[in-house]
């Protein structure tokens, strides 16, 4: 019986006006946003070959995450370059910074398309599932016949979800073995594994959005005041919410402005230079032979307490924040997604801890006066560490979400008046 | 007449339920919005003033030319607009090792965004239906049948639709406002009031460019439940996709070198490079210096020199002329190196700026971008008055260079030999760094593509439905 439902479900959708539009668009969506970012990628590898370092050299660089493709997350900010110096760390950004368009809007990705359109497409699926049928009539006789309304409303999810996610799934899918035909973008087994569960992160949150739009569909009467009510709430779960969030959370934990702590370390190396030449001068010596290793290394403990101290508030307001957004199953979606693509925020933060531990390797080197230094590597954390620090916590999160909006879904319709 | 379709249309709106749903979104979320908005603007400004008191502490203990330019470096003081408005002003600042990035995950929300996404998504909700609705409820056919104008039916739903929306939005803002005047610590002046007027007159094109668009696509369609899917697919492309999708093809058709790259070589040729020539170019005049001033050539330290200077008159003027020659080479070698390493941040610049530009024009045929534009511009949040800004660090470098030289002259009065460049100053003669927002007129001068483009686009939609409609099969 479901077996049938699912495949009236499907029939219904392939002929509509609806599924041709929509489908063309997200596939039109993907498409560009594959190629652009792929793009986006390969002048990103090609400036990287420029700017790698030499063997020797104590810079660290990491090459563009291939994943960045479909999750660009903060894979800009983490292929900056960090170059250890005795005077400690420089850091050179790429490309991002010098266009200010691309702060003015986030980039299209595939997480952002997934995020934002396919959302609304799967509730374009839902919205007009009962109340639709109720309307044309179509719900009543299909209930005389004798079929139960779990059954019923199992079919109908299925067979939308289905259509829905069956060209989605081609899509991303031929997209992504498209890529792996380019010998340098290297996705490897790991990164193969960590984009199936990134698509399996998708497929859970267009389930959810699915179950929504059927749960408010079975709350109302009429098909169009369950749209509007629909994008609402799609607008507030999917923009208004994580973004106001984040927000939020800079008013519960204070931490310092980026500018106020350049400032704080300018201060700092000005103060430290100029002791460092008043006591040459005390000692009769030139202005370009004082002694400056003491005052280096007072330089370096109090920017490495700076930074201690900055990564510590930031850590609490990136955990409040984390909390406050899940409310919303969009920022639990791009949490997951983008800490499996390795361009997180967790990621991120930890790819600085390296940093902080190789630039004082390099220091230790510099102290034995060697000047050929180790390079600098960093692995990516698996997709099982991934899942293990907060990303199945984000998955169950989402699936949680979609039991009961399904469950919800089904007591509305088990008491919905079909006449 | 179309005063009383106009009429029709407002009371069918606030009579139905997308009305009292949109109503009540805004309603909350424009107040809790500007409420934390406003708190977060005055944490801001707090911040800010005890950064600068801070500056100040160290200008009296510590400031020397060495190292003064980084610590006195220009900085963008919070403004009142921030209780609204974001634009691109959040702390990113990719540059420094300890950067912000939850805004590229989350970009913030305000006003813009507010308008930008929510009210436009309304303006279809409310005007996906507005012809082949009436067509389903067969209203229409007995409208014409009256002999109304089709250009005043649709006129009057296009005026009525926007009205409906505009009116809870405002009432919004008002709420909203409130939040702002009751916060002692923002206070708002003429200007900030007159650029929200603008702002808000943008809004309404804004929002009018939906309406009409929502109109058109309807008059496309004989059913609603077609209309609407149009309707979400042409906004999705033009709100959320067109925008976020134009740097990036800027940067594929005009791309710009690899800044770190750049700023690597640039760092090379006025640190190593600079070093070497400056060296090389010093050795050069003392080999010269040491003919005409043989006691130059024991090498004696600092202090042994000043000794000896003050008992020898000649060895203090061998002295002498030894400080200024080193110097001059030392100041030859930084102008060519610093010319050699602006030939390169010029082209940077230069390269970097088509590609903006680029992408700025391929954006503007999304409204949304129109919209972004002229909010942040208005508000100086924007690309605008990061020029500004950049205009007015650069008008005080100058001054403050003029500044230096002054003062380094007059040290150089008091003792000839000093080492102005590592000597401590007394700075509290220094003129500060003051950050003036752009004029408002000057400001709205650089609106005036994004508005004229609104309002080119709301003209092109509404020509577009009104002939569709006037061969729209009421039947």
């Amino acid at each position: 019986m479901v077996g049938t439902i699912i495949r009236k479900e499907i029939s219904a959708n392939l002929l509509s006006y609806k599924f041709f539009i929509v489908i063309l668009l997200t596939t039109l969506l993907l498409a560009t946003s594959f190629f652009v970012l792929y793009k986006d990628f390969k002048g990103r590898q090609a400036d990287y070959e420029l700017v790698r370092p030499k063997p020797g050299e104590a810079i660290a660089v990491l090459a563009p995450n291939p994943l960045s493709i479909f999750a660009k997350g903060l894979d800009e900010a983490m292929t900056r370059s960090f170059e250890v110096s005795p005077i400690g760390l420089q850091v050179r950004a790429g490309q991002k910074s010098g266009n200010a368009v691309f702060a003015f809007f986030p980039a299209p990705d595939f997480v952002y398309i997934v995020k934002v359109v396919l959302s609304l497409v799967a509730l374009l699926f839902g919205f007009d599932q009962i109340s639709r049928e109720r309307e044309t009539g179509v719900l009543r006789l299909m209930l005389s016949n004798s079929v139960s309304r779990a059954k019923v409303l199992a079919g109908k999810w299925l067979g939308n979800y289905l259509s829905l996610a069956v060209p989605f799934l081609l899509v991303a899918l031929i997209g992504f073995l498209l890529m792996t035909l380019d010998p340098q973008v290297r996705f490897g087994a790991a990164g193969t594994g960590c984009f199936l569960l990134l698509l399996a992160d998708a497929l859970l949150y267009i389930a959810l959005f699915l179950s929504l739009g059927i749960l408010v569909s079975a709350l109302t009467r009429r098909a169009a005041a369950s749209l509007v009510v629909l994008l609402l709430v799609w607008a507030v779960a999917v923009f208004v919410l994580p973004n106001l969030g984040t927000l939020v959370a800079r008013q519960l934990v204070d931490v310092p402005s980026v500018k106020a702590l350049s400032e704080k370390r300018q201060q700092t190396w000005t103060r430290e230079i100029l002791l460092a030449i008043v006591e040459g001068r005390a000692q009769g010596r030139q202005a370009g032979d004082v002694n400056r290793k003491t005052h280096l290394e007072a330089i370096n403990t109090e920017f490495d307490k700076l930074e201690h101290d900055y990564r510590l508030k930031f850590d609490r307001l990136v955990r409040l924040s984390k909390t406050i957004n899940r409310l919303s199953p969009a920022a639990s979606f791009v949490y997951a997604a983008t800490e499996l693509a390795g361009t997180g925020i967790g990621e991120e933060s930890r790819l600085k801890d390296e940093i902080i531990r190789y630039k004082n390797a390099v220091f230790q080197e510099f102290d034995q006066g060697r000047k050929d230094h180790a390079a600098f590597a960093y692995r990516y954390r698996s997709a099982g560490q991934v899942l293990a620090q907060g990303g199945m916590f984000d998955l169950g999160w989402l699936a949680a979400f979609t039991v009961v909006l399904f469950g919800l879904g089904f007591a509305a319709f088990a008491r919905y008046d079909v006449r | 007449m179309v005063g009383a379709l106009i009429k029709k249309e407002i009371q069918a709106n606030v009579l139905s339920f997308r009305f009292v749903a949109v109503a009540a979104l805004l309603l909350i979320v424009v107040p809790v919005t500007v409420l934390v908005l406003s708190t977060d603007a005055a944490k801001r400004v707090d911040e800010f003033s005890s950064r600068r008191s801070e500056i100040e502490t160290y200008l009296k203990s510590y400031a020397h030319f060495n190292r003064l330019q980084n610590v006195v470096k220009p900085a963008q003081p919070p403004l009142a607009s921030y209780a609204l408005v974001r634009g691109i002003s959040s702390d990113v600042n990719f540059e420094e090792f300890d950067d912000d990035p939850l805004p590229v995950m989350f970009p913030l929300l305000d006003l813009t965004f507010v308008v930008a996404i929510l009210l436009s998504l309304a303006a279809l909700i409310f005007s996906y239906d507005a012809v082949c609705g009436e067509k389903e409820d067969g209203t229409l056919k007995l409208m014409l049948a009256n002999g109304l104008p089709r250009a005043k039916i649709i006129l009057a739903k296009i005026i009525g639709g926007t009205v409906t929306l505009i009116v809870p939005f405002l009432l919004s803002l008002v709420l909203g406002l409130i939040v702002i005047l009751l916060n002692p610590r923002i206070t708002w002046k003429g200007a900030d009031w007159t650029s929200l007027a603008f702002l808000l007159i943008g809004a309404g094109l804004y929002v009018l460019f939906f309406q009409v668009l929502g109109v058109f696509i309807s008059v496309r369609h004989h059913s609603s439940s077609a209309s609407i899917m149009t309707s979400l697919c042409v906004w999705v492309l033009f709100v959320l996709v067109v925008p976020n999708l134009s740097p990036y093809f800027a940067a594929l058709v005009s791309p710009s070198p690899s800044r770190i790259k750049v700023s690597r070589e640039m760092n090379r040729l006025t640190d190593v490079e600079r070093d070497d020539l400056g060296r090389r170019l010093a050795d050069e005049k003392m080999r010269e210096l040491t003919r005409t001033y043989p006691a130059l050539a024991e090498n004696l330290s600092q202090a042994e020199a000043k000794v000896r200077a003050e008992k020898d008159p000649a060895y203090k003027i061998a002295l002498q002329a030894r400080v200024r020659e080193v110097g001059a080479a030392w100041d030859e070698a930084n102008r060519i190196q610093i010319a050699k390493a602006n030939a390169l941040q010029d082209n940077l610049e230069r390269q970097e700026e088509a590609q903006t530009k680029l992408s700025g024009t391929l954006s503007m045929v999304s409204p949304l971008a129109d919209f972004t534009y002229l909010s942040s511009d208005l508000t100086s949040t924007g690309l605008m008055n990061e020029r500004h800004f950049k205009r007015l660090s650069d008008i005080w470098g100058r001054s403050y260079g003029d500044y230096r030289q002054a003062k380094i002259v007059s040290l150089q009065k008091k003792d000839p030999a000093v080492d102005w460049w590592n000597t401590p100053v007394d700075v509290s003669d220094m003129s500060r760094f003051v950050y003036k927002e752009e004029d408002l007129a000057a400001r709205l001068k650089g609106t005036l593509p994004a508005f004229a483009v609104l309002a080119g686009l709301a003209l092109a939609a509404f020509w577009a439905a009104y002939f569709s409609f006037r061969g729209y099969d009421a039947r």
